[in-house]
């Protein structure tokens, strides 16, 4: 699969309620080392309930300035969460849904 | 249904968000010379449409994608798979501002367009295939 296929796709929970769209997928730099970095594994999707897009990523971070853009766009993206790939229930194109019970965490990229 | 919003989970490894920290970035051979910018990824998931096990492993980084896609970012859509180039994830040594590779980009089939150009355009000229004296 090609990630800009999956960005953007619409989110459905167990029900096919719609629960947003994919702003951004996280990789985790833990998989098994190789000749020069480790493998970066899929942890979760960055689920966005607004929009569809995300700029810049100021709903992950505490960056507050320029504050009126910066309250724009978390406006914009209130309500992300990040939901992790053992929640994924199935991908198809466009359309990804996930399990029955999954848990919305924090999106906020750690530092 | 019960939904939290919980603190991420830790992980043991550094995380990178997809459009935050690779998509279009630049990527620098070896020796620090440009090679081209992060178009896309390229990911060994499972297939698409077929309902997702619990416990399958998450799929992975492959490779870096590249090519062209500068007029479908102005005109809309997107280059078509067979006109990407990879970049294996196994030539990928630094992420940071820029993404740099532990191999040259003579190697690499994405520095193929400035290689035709010096071979062809820039080796005609005189003077062309040696440095300023």
């Amino acid at each position: 699969m090609i990630l800009s296929n999956l960005l953007g796709s619409e989110v459905r929970d167990a029900e096919g309620r719609k629960v947003g769209h994919i702003a951004d997928v996280r990789f985790v730099l833990d998989g098994p080392p190789g000749q020069l970095l480790a493998a970066a594994r899929l942890h979760g999707l960055i689920v966005s309930p607004h929009s569809a897009a995300s700029f810049l990523g100021y709903e992950r971070y505490n960056v507050t300035q320029p504050w009126p853009l910066a309250q724009l766009l978390r406006w914009r993206h209130r309500g992300s969460f990040l939901v992790l790939w053992e929640d994924v229930a199935r991908m198809d194109s466009g359309i990804v849904d996930l399990r029955q019970n999954y848990t919305e965490y924090d999106p906020m990229v750690p530092l | 249904m019960t939904r939290q919003r919980l603190p991420a989970p830790d992980t043991n490894g550094r995380s990178l968000d997809a459009q935050l920290h690779l998509l279009d970035r630049q990527i620098v051979d070896a020796d620090g010379v440009p090679v081209t910018t992060v178009d896309d990824l390229e990911l060994d998931s499972p297939v698409p449409g077929t309902p997702i096990e619990q416990g399958t492993p998450a799929p992975r980084i492959q490779a870096l994608l590249t090519g062209p896609a500068l007029v479908t970012r102005i005109f809309g859509g997107k280059p078509p798979a067979s006109r990407l180039i990879r970049i294996p994830w196994s030539d990928v040594a630094g992420l940071g501002t820029i993404i740099s590779l532990g191999v040259r980009a003579n190697s690499l089939d994405a520095s193929w367009v400035e290689r035709w150009i010096r071979d062809h355009l820039i080796g005609k000229i005189p003077g062309g295939r040696h440095d300023p004296q």
